[in-house]
């Protein structure tokens, strides 16, 4: 099932922007308004997996749009082909996916815009739209049969 | 002048709202006001719309206010917005939500103590009746004309028809039966 | 033929909506464009009166501002009324465009939505971009709400197309503030607009074929010089113009235009000085301070920048003491632009009064009544103490340490 390691905790960001982060006065503001991305010495970033890496407050990562969402993606991984059409068609990098494996979906940067479900190549679809307060379980138990062609 | 302040959800149709109100308010002979503060905002994000009335044309366009009501069109938003900045003692707040007005005043400690002109009203399933889908502006114009006392029921139905009137009747209909259920609803 | 757009006598409208309006109404044959935020909606709403037939027009949607604005210095040499929109980086991006119209002296009417300008990105109101074409040789017009977006747009067209006027005409709004913000707005009915728009008459246009006739000649030393005086002197003498303009307007609609408009300045010791819709914000704090404090206080606005109306300014302060010019646009090592517009006119006055700058309001940041309060009441402590108490310019509503810059040497 989904791998909820993966997920950031709720809000992150959150506290540091209500701490001050946004009231700085015009002699604290960053010179440029250049931010930086990650806390400290960020050398060799790119061999990290985004759970690993030292994110700032400034990184729209440690920000959360979960609350934007009205509907959500839940993912069958039972369906799933693992060909990527979600990961490469999310427009906010919110498909989980490590070594071509789709693991699931980034809930705190998953608007629920449904372009997951769209692609999605299987029969029936590994990504279903359901309500935001669905539980897991009961969307996957209630999950449609694959639907064979009619010939005419 | 009276001043109100909407805190909705980009696509939840507070400008609506807020401008559907101006231009009923307007049909009055009074002046109106009806501005919002978005602009990159994207469908979901938290916004703030306002209104305006007064009986002489309006030369304040600040956004600062302390608002006569305060108009919450998002339930999840009476929690996590400062719904009561700026507040004056006699503000008076509706409030979208499924809860009874004790549970909601019970979660929002900012409220505390203001039973007496807290409103609550539930805009979005409202709206999934009638308007078959989360519109939630619609009926909070409903609960407002109710609580403000502003116009009555039928003076406001009318006039909305002819703002909605570019819609299909069918959506008018809708429309026209949230604004009255939330008006009932409200308390 | 058109199909006829109802409009009623009194409506609830936003600036944008105002504006496009106007182009309705007057009946505009060409709209180039490259829509920006917060603009986009007039030449939005222009492509659907098109599209929906209410007028018989072109909407040509091109790649960038600067294209936009060269589709319209084409339509308007060839002798189509044209007008267009931008804000902000179009606005910019625009520039090199606005000079050619103006030399070329064409009456294009541009509806400009002001914001502010990048970095850091925003997309909220200020006048950096208006500053920007204060030297461009266009008549620059401020509208201070929704009504005036839409009064001015049509008296831009009379304007630019006047025969002794032959320039093109920028009418400014607030971005958000005044474009987004839905208030009651009394229209003219079509057949009152059309009739004071008229049709127009070109000249020189490129479409008369029996007068073929060169654009964009080059000029060296030799030239040069002549053309752009004669275009400076054209744009100084437009202000009778505007003034006929605006008078005749007052004949058909009952509401009054001038190129420089006082509020409460017939006593005021004291005063602020601004444009667009902080103008009618200050209106009310003025007002209030009066009653509260006693304080003598009115406010100068600038309805018509460009030509800048020194004569009017000096006048119109003859009398008050101490002076706030407020800039809404971040001057980059010096005063305000409109600051030293100001104390321009005032260093020609007998009294000589103290004129102070405000920077305020960048970036959208809120001008709220309380704010010009303390502006003004600075102004009275000027007039107690008998010079200026501040530094010369400051820096309002701002986060963090008092930022202000240049002492008075009078003391």
């Amino acid at each position: 099932m989904q791998d909820l390691k993966l997920r950031a905790s709720e809000n992150r960001g959150k506290s540091q922007l209500e701490a001050g982060f946004d009231l700085l006065g015009w002699d604290e503001v960053t010179q440029g308004s250049v931010l930086p991305s990650f806390e400290g010495d960020a050398s060799g970033i790119a061999n990290l997996k985004a759970e690993e890496r030292n994110y700032s407050g400034y990184n729209s990562y440690t920000a959360t749009v979960a609350s934007w969402r009205v509907v959500k993606p839940v993912f069958n991984i039972d369906v799933c082909i693992d060909c990527q059409n979600c990961w490469v068609w999310c427009p906010d990098s919110s498909i989980l996916s490590r070594d071509k494996q789709m693991l699931g979906i980034d809930y705190d940067h998953c608007k629920g815009c449904e372009i997951c479900v769209e692609v999605c190549p299987t029969n029936p679809k590994s990504l279903l739209m359901f309500k935001e307060n669905e539980d897991l379980e009961t969307a996957l138990s209630g999950w449609p049969e694959k639907t064979k062609k009619e010939k005419n | 002048m009276t001043e109100i302040r909407w805190h909705s959800r980009a696509g939840q149709g507070a400008v609506s709202g807020a401008k559907g109100l101006g231009d009923v308010v307007a049909t009055t002979g009074k002046e109106v006001q009806a501005f919002a503060l978005y602009g990159s905002a994207k469908r979901g994000a938290a916004l703030r719309a306002y209104n305006r009335i007064s009986d002489e044309q309006i030369f304040n366009h600040a956004k600062f206010m302390h608002p006569d009501f305060v108009l919450v069109i998002d339930p999840a938003l009476a929690f996590t917005d400062n719904i009561e900045v700026n507040e004056k003692p006699e503000t008076k707040y509706i409030i979208t939500t499924s809860l009874s007005k004790e549970e909601l005043i019970a979660g929002i400690p900012a409220l505390a103590g203001k039973e007496d002109r807290v409103y609550v009203v539930d805009c979005v399933q409202i709206s999934l009746d009638t308007i078959k889908r989360s519109m939630p502006n619609a009926p909070m114009l409903g609960a407002f004309v109710k609580i403000s006392g502003m116009f009555e029921l039928d003076y406001f139905l009318e006039n909305m028809k002819r703002v909605l009137k570019k819609f299909p009747q069918k959506i008018i209909d809708a429309n026209m039966e949230a604004i009255t259920r939330a008006y009932n609803e409200v308390k | 033929m058109a199909v006829e757009f109802e409009v009623n006598e009194r409506e609830v409208w936003d600036g944008n909506y105002a504006a496009s309006q106007a182009l309705r109404q007057a009946d505009v044959d060409v709209v180039v464009a490259y829509p920006i935020t917060p603009s986009t909606p007039i030449v939005e709403n222009y492509g659907s009166y098109v599209g929906n037939g209410y007028i018989d027009g072109e909407f040509i949607m091109v790649e960038s501002e600067h294209a936009a604005m060269s589709g319209c210095i084409g339509a308007s040499a060839a002798g189509g009324r044209v007008a267009t929109a931008t804000s902000s980086q179009g606005f910019a991006l625009m520039v090199e465009v606005l000079y050619q119209a103006s030399g070329m002296r064409l009456p294009i009417v541009l509806n400009v939505v002001n914001r502010a300008l990048a970095a850091p990105l925003n997309v909220r109101g200020d006048h950096a971009d208006m500053y920007l074409g204060r030297d461009s040789g266009w008549i620059q017009m401020g509208a201070f709400n929704a009504q005036e977006a839409y009064d001015l747009a049509l008296c831009a067209f009379r304007i630019a197309e006047n025969h002794s006027v032959r320039l093109p005409v920028m009418v400014h709004q607030d971005g958000f503030i005044t474009s987004h913000t839905a208030q009651n707005v009394y229209p003219l009915s079509n057949e009152a607009a059309a009739k004071f728009v008229g049709v127009i008459d070109p000249v020189d246009d490129m479409l008369d074929f029996s007068r073929p006739v060169t654009y964009g000649a080059q000029t060296e030393e030799d030239w040069h010089f002549e053309h752009k005086a004669k275009q400076h002197k054209a744009i100084m003498d437009s202000k009778p113009v505007i003034d006929a303009i605006f008078a005749e307007f007052k004949e058909i609609s009952g509401r009054e235009y001038k190129r420089v408009e006082t509020y409460d300045m017939e006593d005021a010791d004291v005063c602020i000085i601004g444009l667009g819709t902080t103008v009618e914000t200050a209106r009310v704090a003025a007002k209030e301070l009066r009653k509260e404090k006693g304080i003598k206080a009115g406010v100068l606005a600038i309805r018509c920048f460009r030509p800048f109306p020194y004569e009017e300014v000096r006048e119109a302060l003859e009398g008050v003491k101490s002076i706030a010019v407020t800039d809404r646009s971040s001057p980059g090592g010096a005063m305000g632009a409109f600051y030293n517009e100001v104390a321009g006119a005032m260093a020609t006055s007998k009294a000589r009064p103290m004129v102070t700058n405000y920077i305020y309001g960048l970036g959208g940041r809120d001008l709220s009544i309380e704010n010009v309060k303390t502006i003004l009441t600075e102004q009275q402590a000027n007039v107690d103490a008998g010079y200026i108490t501040t530094d010369l310019q400051q820096f309002t509503n701002l986060r963090g340490p008092h930022l202000g810059f240049f002492k008075t040497a009078r003391s």
